[in-house]
């Protein structure tokens, strides 16, 4: 306990701080201009001058630790002379182009400059002069406005990790540049525009179109790319969202936002957008009012039901919309329509993933924070890379290393690169041998704790490799390392990503990784590439899961739905995703309604999804633009996008996060909205006026969420379990393939392609995102030095690609984050994507995705 | 040794990667002739730095060459012992005889010229630096003969 006394006011610490934190907690502001809460301490501006008593000369408040007994005075003539100096020498050299700066009405040194001058400088000389940078197509930076707090420079190395931009040169000839000096090439967050004082840094996506005071509105929701869920503001004007913020201290990204979600939002107001409701006539999508679709849709699906019953229709849920969407398709199959043929592309592998993980260890098990990463001292990593997957979540692995943590990761370690410790990467299908010696080393290390009787008795008869046998994939040096580095780990955390779900065998690895993670007592996160993969799991978008994550086999609860509901449970489990699609290519299927997913872009084999969809009677297709799948929809009702609605998603950590409609027009209606709407045209009792009563419905029927508020909800801690029941006892039953095998080799010289998750997209929601596009326009297959060089490439080159089932021309790009043997194409482009090549089948055990057929020939193009 | 090697090794003598910076930046500009974006990514791989990171510290310092340079590098005097002896009038015959001016290389890349504060030889006034040879009491016909030796 120390005592200080600030400007007169007696202040106790529990811990010495520095002089700016204290006198911010008795609510005194001292001026800054280079700190900035979260970053490092830089003392590089000196407007932070404060007086000391017994120390003969100004002090910096934000370096300066307090000591007990310290008195300090913050606002005397002597500082106020100081800082006005300071800021005199800082506009020695700053252009004061305040009119026609965007940052005007925002900035830091505007306004230190409004309150201690100076009103005029006394320098005489020229001004330096910098021409302004366009080199990017997002971000503009104007070095002449620069003030040298070096935020940014400390902002990108320290929170991102990205090390993009340094000063260069020295004095009045130092300026922030990135390393080529023109062009960012940087992981593009943004986040040295959030930290930036002035406008040195600035984003291109408004610039000239707007002036801060220009915002007439504020609405605080949640990111719609990935399965974080980060916090953001969307700054409105009319239904214009001029930008997307984060704000410190706000969400679990306290402040930080990625790309996508910083620069992605532009996608809301693109001109493709579908607007009113079509219906194919004689072959064409023809414009319709509502009520003419909403009676179609009633009328067919009354046919189709009457005359095949209702299992003969079937519905796709979707990971970008909200819980309340969600809930309500889930509700419309099994009440209205009688038929648990309810399923989502969470199958691909998200649910199977967590579903397993449950089976293991117990309902919940994923429910981890994502902030608390950072303090462990260990990450494991397999499955694919959190830092363009979840790229939030990736910073605090990184931050994992930053505090003296050890990370390993299997594959390569793309975003991590100067963040691990082992990186063990072997070709991609040898993951499995990989994994295998690293638990039998381990378990060498490490006791069984006789917790989880089941486990380990799998544990004891897997098959482990001989030294011999791996050392067609791996030194056995290198197991050995990452083995040490696993079992010194006290506090880990075991990152999973969907790669691990997508290969043969997937429940053997999915095993491994359980086991280790077991062994070495690690929390799990299951990397989630949508907003709400895990809401539709929670809603009860599955054919076997009620909501609640209760499952449908049991009559108990089954029972309990019917009574709080007054409405039957159709008791057969419904037909998954891929059963689905065979059943609609075998005529079992008549009619799928698909809300928010474009099924032949986002599945293998596109002819045969393709062909599938088109055996169907009837095709309804709720989207917010016109896809490669509603194009083929005999009805198409254009949707809210998810800044025009107001909901729930629930994210990877199962944290249920508020969603708020910014834009209050919106082309299209809510998807809720339509399927109330449908609901009622076909009889059914529900009367859902608002999204609220959605959501009242959810809590009286769901144990999960019983009782839990959207006021508890926006407060933000809205965590597993809130206050519901989860289910118990359900761990102990699963199955491992090849439990005593080992993977079978595949052939070393051949190709695989892969499919690449790249940062700067999201499935193909971001091609409508003309930011985003300005970074990344074009799908490149992205090949290995090595083999590049092996195939005589370079980059740029242009080569044809083919599998079995494809061939397709294709520009390259050599990376060192793809591994030798492999290509990686992204699945974002509709001409050329990563689907189009392979088949796939589906995992026996998992009842995943196991992709097929990547095996690939690359020949340049001569 | 090879230039990474090279790196690797001196970067064993200090307690971090960031403190074996400096005389890496030294071994680089000496294999490439200045310190060219090739140069930093060298180091920066060689020590596991990030590149902006090692341009950032490479450009604060004023003596490493940022631009590429001649195959030998003079370093002339102009202070004021040097100047006093003549060396201003050097610096104009360097630019009559190979068109050569301070800061610049001459078109065939042979000599870049850089102007000196002070080598600390003013009993010996005018001197300059060739590469690292210490020359000393120029004038205007010596200075060439000196130079003729640099190919
Ligand atoms: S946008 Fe992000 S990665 Fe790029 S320079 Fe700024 S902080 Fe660094
Ligand atoms: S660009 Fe902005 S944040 Fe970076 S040093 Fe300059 S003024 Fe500071
Ligand atoms: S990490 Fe995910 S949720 Fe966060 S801003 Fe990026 S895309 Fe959005
Ligand atoms: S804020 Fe303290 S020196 Fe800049």
């Amino acid at each position: 306990m120390l005592k200080v006394t600030i400007n007169g006011i007696e202040i106790e610490l529990e811990k010495p701080v520095t002089v700016l934190e204290a006198a911010k907690q008795a609510g005194i502001k001292i001026p800054t201009l280079c700190h900035f809460d979260g970053l490092p301490p830089f003392g590089g501006c000196r407007l932070c001058l404060v007086e000391v008593e017994k120390l003969p000369k100004l002090q910096t408040a934000c370096t300066l630790m307090t000591t007990d007994g310290m008195v300090v005075r913050t606002e005397t003539a002597q500082i106020k002379a100081a800082r006005r100096a300071m800021l005199e020498f800082l506009l020695i050299n700053h252009p004061l182009d305040c009119p026609y700066c965007d940052k005007a009405g925002e900035c830091e040194l505007q306004d230190l400059v409004a309150i201690y001058g100076p009103e005029a400088g006394r320098f005489a000389e020229g001004k330096r002069t910098h021409p302004e940078s366009f080199d990017d197509p997002i971000i503009v930076r104007n070095m002449e406005r620069c003030v040298l707090c070096t935020r940014c420079v400390r902002m990108c190395d320290e929170l991102q990790g990205a090390f993009a931009i340094t000063v260069t040169g020295r004095g009045s000839h130092s300026f922030v540049e990135p390393f080529t000096g023109g062009k960012y090439n940087c992981e593009y967050c943004g986040n040295c525009l959030t930290v930036c004082p002035v406008g040195a840094i600035m984003s291109r996506l408004h610039r000239h179109s707007y002036r801060p005071w220009y915002v007439e509105r504020e609405v605080q929701t949640t990111c719609g790319f990935c399965g974080v869920g980060c916090t953001m503001i969307l700054q409105m004007r009319e239904e214009h969202i001029i930008r997307s913020i984060p704000r410190m201290g706000l969400g679990l990204n306290k402040g930080l936002l990625c790309v996508r979600g910083r620069f992605g939002y532009d996608f809301v107001e693109s001109t493709e957008r579908l607007s009113t409701p079509l219906i194919n006539k004689n072959g064409q999508l023809q414009p319709v009012s509502w009520p003419e679709a909403y009676e179609y849709i009633a009328n067919r699906l009354k046919e189709i039901k009457e005359k095949h019953g209702a299992d003969a229709i079937g519905a796709i849920a979707s990971g970008r919309c909200t819980n309340e969407d969600n809930y309500m398709l889930q509700r419309f199959m099994r009440f209205v329509i009688g038929t648990n043929n309810i399923d989502s592309l969470a199958r691909l592998s998200y649910a199977p993933t967590v579903s397993y993980l449950e089976s293991i260890f117990g309902q919940g098990i994923t429910a981890n924070l994502i902030p608390g990463i950072a303090n462990s001292d260990g990450a494991l990593v397999v499955g694919g890379d959190p830092t363009t997957i979840n790229p939030i979540l990736g910073l605090q692995i990184r931050a994992i290393r930053k505090n003296a943590g050890k990370v390993v990761v299997i594959g390569p370690p793309g975003g991590l690169k100067r963040f691990v410790t082992n990186a063990l990467i072997t070709d991609p299908y040898s993951e499995e041998m990989v994994l295998a010696a690293v638990l039998g080393r381990l378990s060498e290390e490490k006791e069984l704790r006789g917790e989880l009787p089941r486990l380990e008795e799998k544990i004891r008869a897997v098959k482990i490799p001989s030294q011999d046998e791996l050392s067609d994939a791996i030194e056995v040096d290198e197991i050995n390392a990452a083995v040490d580095t696993l079992k010194g780990m006290e506090n880990p955390v075991v990152i999973i990503g969907p790669e691990i779900a997508m290969q043969k065998r997937s429940s053997k690895r999915l095993f491994l990784i359980a086991a280790i993670a077991y062994l070495i007592n690690a929390r799990l996160f299951v990397l989630s590439e949508r907003p709400n993969l895990q809401g539709l799991m929670d809603m009860g978008c599955e054919p076997h899961m009620l909501p609640g994550g209760r499952p449908l086999e049991f009559e108990m609860f089954r029972h309990k739905m019917e009574e709080s509901l007054g409405k039957k449970v159709p008791e057969s489990k419904g037909m998954n995703l891929f059963e689905m699609l065979d059943a609609a290519q075998d005529g079992q299927l008549k009619a799928l309604y698909v809300m928010g997913e474009n099924l032949i872009q986002s599945l293998p084999n596109r002819e045969k999804v393709e062909s599938a969809l088109k055996s169907l009677e009837l095709l309804i297709v709720q989207d917010i633009y016109l896809t490669e799948t509603s194009r083929l929809a005999d009805v198409v009702l254009p949707a809210s996008s998810w800044s025009e609605k107001d909901g729930t998603f629930t994210n990877l950590e199962r944290r249920l996060q508020s969603v708020r409609a910014a834009r209050t027009v919106s082309p299209g209606r809510a998807d809720w909205q339509i399927i109330a709407d449908i609901s009622s045209q076909m009889g059914d009792s529900g009367k859902f006026s608002s999204v609220e009563s959605v959501w009242e419905e959810i809590i009286h029927i769901s144990p999960l969420h019983a009782g839990l508020s959207y006021e508890d909800i926006a407060k933000g801690n809205a965590l597993w379990p809130y206050h519901g029941e989860p289910l118990r006892g359900v761990e102990g039953e699963f199955d491992v393939e090849g439990i005593d095998s080992l993977p079978e080799k595949r052939d070393k010289e051949a190709f695989y392609i892969q499919l690449q998750r790249p940062l700067y997209h999201s499935g193909s929601t971001s091609r409508h995102s003309r930011a985003l596009l300005s970074i990344m326009g074009e799908p490149l297959v992205m090949i290995n030095p090595s083999s590049a060089e092996r195939l005589s490439l370079k980059d740029g080159d242009k080569v044809v690609v083919s599998s079995d089932i494809h061939r397709a021309e294709a520009k390259i790009k050599l990376s060192e984050d793809v591994r030798a043997g492999e290509v990686a194409l992204c699945n974002t482009f509709s001409g050329l994507n990563f689907m189009q090549f392979v088949d796939y089948e589906v995992s026996p055990v998992l009842g995943c995705i196991v992709i097929t057929k990547n095996n690939v020939n690359i020949e340049k193009v001569t | 040794m090879a230039l990474v090697d090279e790196i690797r090794e001196i970067g064993r003598k200090y307690p971090d990667r960031r403190g074996a910076l400096l005389p890496s930046l030294y071994l680089a500009q000496k294999e490439y002739g200045w310190l060219s974006q090739e140069a930093y990514e060298t180091v920066s791989e060689a020590l596991n730095l990030p590149p902006a990171t090692v341009k950032g510290v490479a450009t604060f310092y004023a003596m490493y060459r940022k631009k590429p340079m001649g195959r030998h590098l003079i370093q002339l005097c102009t202070n004021v012992a040097c100047m006093v002896m003549g060396a201003e009038r050097l610096v104009d015959l360097l630019k009559e005889r190979y068109g050569l001016e301070p800061g610049g290389t001459t078109e065939d890349g042979r000599f870049s010229l850089v102007i000196m504060e002070c080598i600390g030889a003013c009993d010996r006034a005018p001197a300059m630096l060739v590469d690292t040879d210490f020359h000393s009491d120029l004038n205007e016909t010596n200075i060439f003969e000196i130079l003729e030796k640099y190919k």
